[in-house]
Protein backbone atom coordinates (compact mmCIF):
# COMPACT_ATOMS: atom_id res chain seq x y z
CA UNK A 1 0.00 0.00 0.00
CA UNK A 2 2.30 2.66 0.72
CA UNK A 3 5.36 2.86 -1.62
CA UNK A 4 7.71 5.28 -0.58
CA UNK A 5 9.14 7.57 -2.71
CA UNK A 6 13.21 8.19 -2.26
CA UNK A 7 13.60 12.01 -2.17
CA UNK A 8 15.09 12.26 -5.57
CA UNK A 9 11.83 10.42 -7.11
CA UNK A 10 9.72 13.39 -5.38
CA UNK A 11 12.14 15.97 -6.83
CA UNK A 12 11.92 15.00 -9.99
CA UNK A 13 8.56 14.42 -10.04
CA UNK A 14 7.88 18.14 -8.61
CA UNK A 15 10.13 19.42 -10.98
CA UNK A 16 8.29 17.51 -14.24
CA UNK A 17 5.15 19.10 -12.81
CA UNK A 18 6.29 22.49 -12.25
CA UNK A 19 8.23 22.86 -15.51
CA UNK A 20 4.94 21.35 -17.39
CA UNK A 21 3.26 24.00 -15.57
CA UNK A 22 5.16 27.12 -16.04
CA UNK A 23 5.66 26.41 -19.41
CA UNK A 24 2.47 26.25 -20.56
CA UNK A 25 1.55 29.30 -18.33
CA UNK A 26 4.45 31.43 -20.16
CA UNK A 27 3.74 30.12 -23.80
CA UNK A 28 -0.11 30.58 -23.34
CA UNK A 29 0.02 33.80 -21.66
CA UNK A 30 -2.26 35.61 -24.07
CA UNK A 31 -2.61 35.71 -27.89
CA UNK A 32 -0.01 34.24 -29.29
CA UNK A 33 2.84 34.55 -26.40
CA UNK A 34 4.88 32.65 -28.22
CA UNK A 35 5.64 34.36 -31.27
CA UNK A 36 6.22 37.49 -29.03
CA UNK A 37 9.43 35.63 -27.90
CA UNK A 38 10.51 35.41 -31.17
CA UNK A 39 9.23 39.26 -32.18
CA UNK A 40 10.90 40.75 -29.19
CA UNK A 41 14.70 40.34 -29.80
CA UNK A 42 13.74 40.78 -33.74
CA UNK A 43 12.11 44.18 -32.87
CA UNK A 44 15.17 44.59 -30.44
CA UNK A 45 17.64 44.08 -33.48
CA UNK A 46 16.18 45.98 -36.05
CA UNK A 47 15.30 49.02 -33.64
CA UNK A 48 19.29 49.26 -33.20
CA UNK A 49 20.19 49.06 -36.40
CA UNK A 50 17.72 51.46 -37.57
CA UNK A 51 19.33 53.85 -34.76
CA UNK A 52 23.08 52.94 -35.33
CA UNK A 53 22.77 52.92 -39.12
CA UNK A 54 22.23 56.05 -39.23
CA UNK A 55 24.09 58.09 -36.49
CA UNK A 56 27.32 55.95 -36.54
CA UNK A 57 29.05 55.12 -39.62
CA UNK A 58 32.11 52.93 -38.13
CA UNK A 59 32.29 49.49 -39.38
CA UNK A 60 33.87 47.06 -36.84
CA UNK A 61 36.56 45.31 -38.85
CA UNK A 62 34.87 41.80 -40.07
CA UNK A 63 32.03 41.82 -38.08
CA UNK A 64 28.43 41.91 -39.18
CA UNK A 65 26.66 44.79 -36.82
CA UNK A 66 23.07 43.06 -36.86
CA UNK A 67 24.64 40.12 -35.86
CA UNK A 68 26.73 41.55 -33.22
CA UNK A 69 23.77 43.36 -32.21
CA UNK A 70 21.78 40.27 -32.15
CA UNK A 71 24.47 38.34 -30.00
CA UNK A 72 24.57 41.12 -27.86
CA UNK A 73 21.05 41.01 -27.51
CA UNK A 74 20.29 37.54 -27.22
CA UNK A 75 23.28 36.89 -23.94
CA UNK A 76 21.99 39.91 -22.24
CA UNK A 77 18.20 38.78 -22.30
CA UNK A 78 19.77 35.07 -21.30
CA UNK A 79 21.10 37.10 -18.29
CA UNK A 80 18.30 39.30 -17.97
CA UNK A 81 15.30 36.87 -18.62
CA UNK A 82 17.24 34.56 -15.87
CA UNK A 83 17.12 36.38 -13.39
CA UNK A 84 13.92 38.19 -13.59
CA UNK A 85 11.86 35.86 -13.83
CA UNK A 86 13.09 34.08 -10.51
CA UNK A 87 12.24 37.11 -8.53
CA UNK A 88 8.24 36.32 -8.87
CA UNK A 89 9.01 32.76 -8.98
CA UNK A 90 8.05 31.80 -5.24
CA UNK A 91 4.56 34.46 -5.05
CA UNK A 92 3.55 32.89 -8.35
CA UNK A 93 3.56 29.71 -6.77
CA UNK A 94 2.54 30.17 -3.65
CA UNK A 95 -0.74 28.10 -3.76
CA UNK A 96 1.90 25.08 -4.82
CA UNK A 97 3.31 25.26 -1.12
CA UNK A 98 -0.07 23.77 0.01
CA UNK A 99 1.40 20.48 -0.92
CA UNK A 100 4.73 19.67 0.90
CA UNK A 101 6.39 18.43 -1.99
CA UNK A 102 6.95 21.43 -3.50
CA UNK A 103 9.84 23.98 -1.82
CA UNK A 104 10.53 27.47 -3.16
CA UNK A 105 13.71 26.75 -4.95
CA UNK A 106 12.19 24.18 -7.14
CA UNK A 107 9.88 26.98 -8.17
CA UNK A 108 12.99 29.57 -8.99
CA UNK A 109 15.08 26.75 -10.24
CA UNK A 110 12.33 25.53 -12.30
CA UNK A 111 12.14 29.16 -14.16
CA UNK A 112 15.81 29.27 -14.64
CA UNK A 113 15.75 26.29 -16.40
CA UNK A 114 12.46 27.15 -18.81
CA UNK A 115 14.12 30.65 -19.19
CA UNK A 116 17.32 29.14 -20.56
CA UNK A 117 15.51 26.58 -22.79
CA UNK A 118 13.23 29.25 -24.26
CA UNK A 119 15.99 31.59 -24.59
CA UNK A 120 17.92 28.67 -26.74
CA UNK A 121 15.38 28.39 -28.76
CA UNK A 122 15.05 31.90 -29.34
CA UNK A 123 18.64 32.44 -29.90
CA UNK A 124 18.77 29.64 -32.55
CA UNK A 125 15.54 30.87 -34.71
CA UNK A 126 16.85 33.99 -34.44
CA UNK A 127 20.49 33.18 -36.48
CA UNK A 128 19.20 30.79 -38.18
CA UNK A 129 16.44 33.20 -39.44
CA UNK A 130 19.32 35.25 -40.19
CA UNK A 131 21.23 32.90 -42.39
CA UNK A 132 18.68 32.92 -44.46
CA UNK A 133 19.38 36.31 -45.14
CA UNK A 134 22.54 35.76 -45.99
CA UNK A 135 24.86 36.16 -42.86
CA UNK A 136 27.53 33.97 -41.74
CA UNK A 137 26.12 32.88 -38.34
CA UNK A 138 28.26 29.29 -37.67
CA UNK A 139 30.31 30.17 -34.91
CA UNK A 140 34.19 30.42 -35.53
CA UNK A 141 34.54 28.60 -31.72
CA UNK A 142 31.81 26.66 -30.90
CA UNK A 143 33.16 25.73 -27.96
CA UNK A 144 33.78 29.21 -26.71
CA UNK A 145 30.38 30.21 -27.93
CA UNK A 146 28.85 27.32 -25.79
CA UNK A 147 30.72 28.24 -22.81
CA UNK A 148 29.60 32.23 -22.30
CA UNK A 149 26.17 30.95 -23.37
CA UNK A 150 26.20 29.13 -20.14
CA UNK A 151 27.82 30.82 -17.92
CA UNK A 152 25.19 33.90 -18.86
CA UNK A 153 22.71 31.47 -17.83
CA UNK A 154 24.40 30.50 -15.04
CA UNK A 155 25.35 34.47 -13.80
CA UNK A 156 21.29 35.19 -14.40
CA UNK A 157 20.66 31.85 -12.51
CA UNK A 158 22.70 32.75 -9.71
CA UNK A 159 21.50 36.32 -9.23
CA UNK A 160 17.70 34.80 -9.59
CA UNK A 161 18.52 32.36 -6.71
CA UNK A 162 19.84 35.26 -4.60
CA UNK A 163 16.92 37.63 -5.67
CA UNK A 164 14.32 35.30 -4.71
CA UNK A 165 15.28 34.77 -1.41
CA UNK A 166 15.90 38.63 -0.69
CA UNK A 167 12.52 39.91 -3.24
CA UNK A 168 10.12 37.39 -1.14
CA UNK A 169 11.41 38.62 2.13
CA UNK A 170 11.49 42.76 1.58
CA UNK A 171 9.59 43.16 -1.45
CA UNK A 172 11.67 46.27 -2.18
CA UNK A 173 14.66 44.56 -3.40
CA UNK A 174 12.73 42.96 -6.01
CA UNK A 175 11.39 46.55 -7.25
CA UNK A 176 15.00 47.74 -6.74
CA UNK A 177 16.47 45.12 -8.89
CA UNK A 178 13.90 45.50 -11.91
CA UNK A 179 15.23 48.89 -11.97
CA UNK A 180 18.71 48.37 -12.43
CA UNK A 181 18.44 45.85 -15.01
CA UNK A 182 17.79 48.88 -17.50
CA UNK A 183 20.97 50.86 -16.44
CA UNK A 184 23.05 47.29 -16.80
CA UNK A 185 21.60 46.74 -20.58
CA UNK A 186 23.29 50.02 -21.48
CA UNK A 187 26.91 49.45 -19.60
CA UNK A 188 26.70 45.71 -20.76
CA UNK A 189 28.08 45.95 -24.15
CA UNK A 190 24.93 45.15 -26.01
CA UNK A 191 25.05 47.42 -28.53
CA UNK A 192 28.73 48.92 -28.58
CA UNK A 193 31.91 47.10 -28.53
CA UNK A 194 34.05 48.05 -25.71
CA UNK A 195 37.05 48.33 -28.33
CA UNK A 196 35.85 51.36 -29.21
CA UNK A 197 35.50 52.88 -26.26
CA UNK A 198 37.95 55.30 -24.67
CA UNK A 199 40.83 53.51 -22.35
CA UNK A 200 39.64 55.19 -19.11
CA UNK A 201 36.10 54.02 -19.84
CA UNK A 202 37.19 50.68 -20.75
CA UNK A 203 38.80 50.03 -17.30
CA UNK A 204 35.55 50.63 -15.42
CA UNK A 205 33.54 48.80 -18.29
CA UNK A 206 35.30 45.53 -17.70
CA UNK A 207 34.53 45.20 -13.98
CA UNK A 208 31.39 44.42 -15.00
CA UNK A 209 31.12 40.65 -16.00
CA UNK A 210 28.27 40.48 -18.27
CA UNK A 211 30.60 42.44 -20.96
CA UNK A 212 32.84 39.38 -20.23
CA UNK A 213 30.05 36.87 -21.58
CA UNK A 214 29.31 38.68 -24.74
CA UNK A 215 32.77 39.62 -25.49
CA UNK A 216 33.73 36.28 -25.44
CA UNK A 217 30.22 35.23 -27.28
CA UNK A 218 31.70 37.56 -30.05
CA UNK A 219 34.86 36.67 -29.77
CA UNK A 220 33.81 32.93 -30.25
CA UNK A 221 31.46 34.41 -33.45
CA UNK A 222 33.91 36.59 -35.23
CA UNK A 223 37.57 35.50 -36.42
CA UNK A 224 39.93 38.11 -34.95
CA UNK A 225 37.21 39.87 -32.80
CA UNK A 226 39.26 42.35 -30.70
CA UNK A 227 38.65 41.56 -27.39
CA UNK A 228 39.49 44.58 -25.37
CA UNK A 229 42.99 43.58 -22.72
CA UNK A 230 41.28 42.22 -19.26
CA UNK A 231 38.33 40.18 -21.15
CA UNK A 232 38.28 36.38 -20.18
CA UNK A 233 35.14 33.98 -19.69
CA UNK A 234 37.25 33.40 -16.21
CA UNK A 235 36.19 36.23 -14.58
CA UNK A 236 32.39 35.29 -15.80
CA UNK A 237 32.59 32.14 -13.88
CA UNK A 238 34.39 33.34 -10.74
CA UNK A 239 30.95 35.56 -10.70
CA UNK A 240 28.16 33.01 -11.38
CA UNK A 241 29.65 30.29 -9.23
CA UNK A 242 30.04 32.68 -6.07
CA UNK A 243 25.76 33.78 -6.91
CA UNK A 244 24.70 30.12 -7.01
CA UNK A 245 26.66 28.67 -4.56
CA UNK A 246 25.20 32.08 -2.28
CA UNK A 247 21.98 31.84 -3.82
CA UNK A 248 21.77 28.28 -2.81
CA UNK A 249 23.11 29.16 0.78
CA UNK A 250 20.25 31.61 0.99
CA UNK A 251 17.99 29.18 0.48
CA UNK A 252 18.75 26.91 2.76
CA UNK A 253 19.17 29.62 5.34
CA UNK A 254 15.66 30.95 4.83
CA UNK A 255 13.56 27.85 3.09
CA UNK A 256 10.94 27.57 5.98
CA UNK A 257 10.65 31.64 6.10
CA UNK A 258 10.34 31.62 2.67
CA UNK A 259 6.63 29.80 2.77
CA UNK A 260 5.41 30.94 6.36
CA UNK A 261 4.08 34.39 6.43
CA UNK B 1 2.96 5.94 11.45
CA UNK B 2 3.36 9.65 12.14
CA UNK B 3 5.48 10.79 15.15
CA UNK B 4 6.06 14.04 16.43
CA UNK B 5 9.25 14.58 18.94
CA UNK B 6 9.19 17.40 21.44
CA UNK B 7 7.28 20.04 18.77
CA UNK B 8 7.57 23.59 19.49
CA UNK B 9 5.89 26.54 17.45
CA UNK B 10 6.06 30.15 17.34
CA UNK B 11 5.33 32.50 14.93
CA UNK B 12 7.13 35.61 13.93
CA UNK B 13 4.41 38.72 13.95
CA UNK B 14 4.74 42.11 12.99
CA UNK B 15 5.94 42.87 16.55
CA UNK B 16 8.20 40.34 17.07
CA UNK B 17 8.10 36.67 18.19
CA UNK B 18 4.62 35.62 18.71
CA UNK B 19 3.44 33.59 21.66
CA UNK B 20 4.17 29.55 21.76
CA UNK B 21 1.92 27.82 20.01
CA UNK B 22 2.56 24.47 20.49
CA UNK B 23 5.11 23.89 23.64
CA UNK B 24 6.29 20.24 23.24
CA UNK B 25 3.77 18.46 21.80
CA UNK B 26 4.80 14.83 21.53
CA UNK B 27 2.60 12.01 19.89
CA UNK B 28 2.14 9.08 17.68
CA UNK B 29 0.02 8.56 15.90
CA UNK B 30 -0.50 4.87 14.34
CA UNK B 31 -1.46 4.99 10.72
CA UNK B 32 -5.09 2.89 10.61
CA UNK B 33 -6.71 5.29 13.36
CA UNK B 34 -9.06 8.24 12.84
CA UNK B 35 -8.29 11.00 15.41
CA UNK B 36 -10.07 13.89 16.34
CA UNK B 37 -8.17 16.91 17.12
CA UNK B 38 -9.99 19.09 19.46
CA UNK B 39 -9.18 22.27 21.35
CA UNK B 40 -10.31 25.94 21.92
CA UNK B 41 -10.03 28.62 18.91
CA UNK B 42 -6.69 29.30 18.44
CA UNK B 43 -4.81 26.51 20.37
CA UNK B 44 -2.91 25.50 17.07
CA UNK B 45 -5.05 22.71 15.34
CA UNK B 46 -4.14 24.05 12.47
CA UNK B 47 -0.84 24.94 13.15
CA UNK B 48 -0.47 20.85 14.10
CA UNK B 49 -2.58 19.84 10.99
CA UNK B 50 0.30 22.04 9.43
CA UNK B 51 3.14 20.75 10.68
CA UNK B 52 1.74 17.27 10.37
CA UNK B 53 1.41 17.35 6.67
CA UNK B 54 4.92 19.03 6.33
CA UNK B 55 3.76 22.36 5.00
CA UNK B 56 4.92 24.32 7.99
CA UNK B 57 7.62 23.44 10.04
CA UNK B 58 8.27 23.58 13.82
CA UNK B 59 10.30 25.93 15.50
CA UNK B 60 12.18 22.79 17.82
CA UNK B 61 11.39 19.34 17.18
CA UNK B 62 11.22 16.58 14.95
CA UNK B 63 8.74 14.98 13.13
CA UNK B 64 8.76 11.46 11.35
CA UNK B 65 5.79 10.43 8.69
CA UNK B 66 6.51 6.51 8.18
CA UNK B 67 3.56 6.65 5.71
CA UNK B 68 1.82 8.60 3.18
CA UNK B 69 0.73 11.57 4.17
CA UNK B 70 -2.16 13.75 2.64
CA UNK B 71 -1.93 17.43 1.95
CA UNK B 72 -4.15 19.13 4.56
CA UNK B 73 -7.83 19.09 3.28
CA UNK B 74 -10.04 21.71 3.04
CA UNK B 75 -7.19 24.67 4.06
CA UNK B 76 -6.87 27.55 1.58
CA UNK B 77 -4.73 27.53 -1.37
CA UNK B 78 -3.27 24.17 -3.69
CA UNK B 79 -5.49 25.77 -6.64
CA UNK B 80 -3.71 28.04 -9.56
CA UNK B 81 -6.16 30.50 -10.81
CA UNK B 82 -4.98 30.60 -14.17
CA UNK B 83 -4.72 27.42 -14.79
CA UNK B 84 -8.36 25.32 -15.82
CA UNK B 85 -9.29 22.61 -12.98
CA UNK B 86 -7.89 19.85 -15.76
CA UNK B 87 -4.48 22.02 -15.86
CA UNK B 88 -5.03 21.78 -12.04
CA UNK B 89 -5.24 18.04 -11.53
CA UNK B 90 -3.09 16.71 -13.98
CA UNK B 91 -0.26 19.23 -11.92
CA UNK B 92 -1.35 17.48 -8.69
CA UNK B 93 -0.85 14.23 -10.23
CA UNK B 94 2.24 14.91 -11.74
CA UNK B 95 3.72 16.07 -8.50
CA UNK B 96 2.20 13.26 -6.93
CA UNK B 97 4.12 11.20 -9.49
CA UNK B 98 1.16 9.55 -10.83
CA UNK B 99 1.81 10.36 -14.38
CA UNK B 100 1.41 6.96 -15.45
CA UNK B 101 -2.24 6.96 -14.52
CA UNK B 102 -3.28 10.14 -15.48
CA UNK B 103 -5.53 9.62 -17.72
CA UNK B 104 -7.78 7.53 -14.82
CA UNK B 105 -7.17 10.03 -12.08
CA UNK B 106 -8.63 13.03 -14.80
CA UNK B 107 -11.37 11.33 -16.06
CA UNK B 108 -12.33 10.26 -11.71
CA UNK B 109 -11.52 13.79 -10.47
CA UNK B 110 -13.69 15.43 -14.14
CA UNK B 111 -16.36 12.98 -12.89
CA UNK B 112 -16.77 13.38 -8.91
CA UNK B 113 -16.36 17.02 -8.99
CA UNK B 114 -19.19 17.29 -11.32
CA UNK B 115 -17.77 19.85 -12.65
CA UNK B 116 -18.67 19.16 -16.46
CA UNK B 117 -17.53 21.52 -18.64
CA UNK B 118 -16.25 23.81 -16.59
CA UNK B 119 -13.17 21.14 -15.74
CA UNK B 120 -11.63 23.13 -18.68
CA UNK B 121 -12.02 26.82 -17.95
CA UNK B 122 -9.82 28.58 -15.28
CA UNK B 123 -10.33 28.06 -11.85
CA UNK B 124 -10.73 31.81 -11.11
CA UNK B 125 -13.66 31.85 -12.58
CA UNK B 126 -15.23 28.74 -10.24
CA UNK B 127 -17.37 29.80 -7.29
CA UNK B 128 -16.05 28.67 -4.20
CA UNK B 129 -18.35 25.56 -4.28
CA UNK B 130 -17.05 24.54 -7.54
CA UNK B 131 -13.46 24.96 -5.92
CA UNK B 132 -14.08 23.01 -2.69
CA UNK B 133 -15.54 20.81 -5.00
CA UNK B 134 -12.58 20.39 -7.22
CA UNK B 135 -10.25 20.02 -4.29
CA UNK B 136 -12.14 16.98 -2.67
CA UNK B 137 -12.26 15.19 -6.01
CA UNK B 138 -8.59 15.76 -5.90
CA UNK B 139 -8.20 14.41 -2.52
CA UNK B 140 -10.02 11.57 -2.93
CA UNK B 141 -8.11 10.45 -6.11
CA UNK B 142 -4.84 9.42 -4.50
CA UNK B 143 -4.71 6.70 -2.00
CA UNK B 144 -3.35 8.23 1.28
CA UNK B 145 -2.53 5.73 4.09
CA UNK B 146 -3.55 9.27 6.85
CA UNK B 147 -5.56 12.11 5.32
CA UNK B 148 -5.55 15.27 7.13
CA UNK B 149 -8.78 17.36 7.21
CA UNK B 150 -9.57 20.71 8.42
CA UNK B 151 -13.74 21.60 8.83
CA UNK B 152 -14.05 19.96 5.69
CA UNK B 153 -17.62 18.08 6.46
CA UNK B 154 -19.96 20.56 4.81
CA UNK B 155 -19.40 21.10 1.02
CA UNK B 156 -21.55 22.09 -2.19
CA UNK B 157 -25.28 21.13 -2.74
CA UNK B 158 -27.51 18.52 -0.77
CA UNK B 159 -26.79 16.03 -2.90
CA UNK B 160 -22.83 16.86 -3.44
CA UNK B 161 -23.06 16.51 0.62
CA UNK B 162 -24.23 12.97 0.66
CA UNK B 163 -21.93 12.12 -1.94
CA UNK B 164 -18.97 13.56 -0.14
CA UNK B 165 -19.80 12.10 2.94
CA UNK B 166 -20.48 8.38 1.48
CA UNK B 167 -16.84 8.78 0.04
CA UNK B 168 -15.64 10.35 3.56
CA UNK B 169 -16.86 7.44 5.61
CA UNK B 170 -14.83 5.29 2.61
CA UNK B 171 -12.19 7.21 3.48
CA UNK B 172 -12.62 6.63 7.04
CA UNK B 173 -12.97 2.94 6.71
CA UNK B 174 -10.06 2.12 4.82
CA UNK B 175 -7.20 5.10 6.24
CA UNK B 176 -6.06 6.91 8.71
CA UNK B 177 -7.56 10.41 9.53
CA UNK B 178 -7.05 13.29 11.51
CA UNK B 179 -9.82 15.84 11.03
CA UNK B 180 -10.04 19.10 13.14
CA UNK B 181 -13.39 19.85 13.46
CA UNK B 182 -15.37 21.54 15.81
CA UNK B 183 -18.63 19.43 14.98
CA UNK B 184 -19.20 16.80 17.69
CA UNK B 185 -21.56 14.36 16.14
CA UNK B 186 -18.81 14.36 13.06
CA UNK B 187 -16.10 13.44 15.63
CA UNK B 188 -18.16 10.96 17.05
CA UNK B 189 -18.99 9.57 13.89
CA UNK B 190 -15.73 9.52 11.77
CA UNK B 191 -13.58 9.01 14.90
CA UNK B 192 -12.46 6.72 17.72
CA UNK B 193 -9.10 8.50 19.22
CA UNK B 194 -8.79 12.11 20.13
CA UNK B 195 -6.15 14.81 20.77
CA UNK B 196 -6.61 17.66 23.01
CA UNK B 197 -4.97 20.80 22.67
CA UNK B 198 -4.88 22.63 25.59
CA UNK B 199 -2.25 25.00 26.20
CA UNK B 200 0.15 23.99 24.37
CA UNK B 201 0.52 20.70 25.18
CA UNK B 202 -1.50 17.54 23.52
CA UNK B 203 -2.82 14.98 25.46
CA UNK B 204 -4.09 11.43 23.54
CA UNK B 205 -7.20 9.83 24.32
CA UNK B 206 -8.11 6.62 23.09
CA UNK B 207 -11.26 7.11 23.23
CA UNK B 208 -12.76 10.15 21.59
CA UNK B 209 -15.52 10.64 24.14
CA UNK B 210 -13.03 11.14 26.50
CA UNK B 211 -11.12 13.90 24.92
CA UNK B 212 -14.58 15.49 24.21
CA UNK B 213 -15.19 15.55 27.93
CA UNK B 214 -11.96 16.96 28.98
CA UNK B 215 -12.14 19.30 26.74
CA UNK B 216 -15.28 20.60 27.66
CA UNK B 217 -14.58 20.48 31.31
CA UNK B 218 -11.75 22.53 30.72
CA UNK B 219 -14.14 24.79 28.94
CA UNK B 220 -16.30 24.89 31.74
CA UNK B 221 -14.05 26.07 34.71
Amino acid sequence: MSISRTPLDVTISVWKALFLREALTRLSAGRSAWLWLLLEPVAHVAFLMIIFSTIRQRVLPGVEFALFLAIGVIGFHLFKNSAQRSIGAISANMALFAYRQGKPIDSVLVRIFLEGVIQLFVGVSLLSIMALFGFDVLPNDPLRAITAWMLLWLFGAGLGLMLSVGATLVPEIGKIANLTFTPLYFISGVFFAPFMMPAVIQEYLILNPIIHGLEGLRSAFFRGYPNIAGISLSYLAVFSLLTVFFGLLLHMRFSNKLVTH
Amino acid sequence: MISLREVYKRYRTDHGLGKWVLQGVTINIPRQCNVGLIGQNGAGKSTLLRIIGGIDKPTRGSIERRCRVSWPLGLGGGLQGSLTGKQNAKFVCRLHGHEDSLRDKLAFIRDFSELGDAFDEPVKTYSSGMQARLKFALSLAFDFDVYLVDELTAVGDAAFKKKSRQAFQGLADHAGLVMVTHDEKSLREFCQAGIWLHQGNAYWFDRIDDAIQSYKESMAS
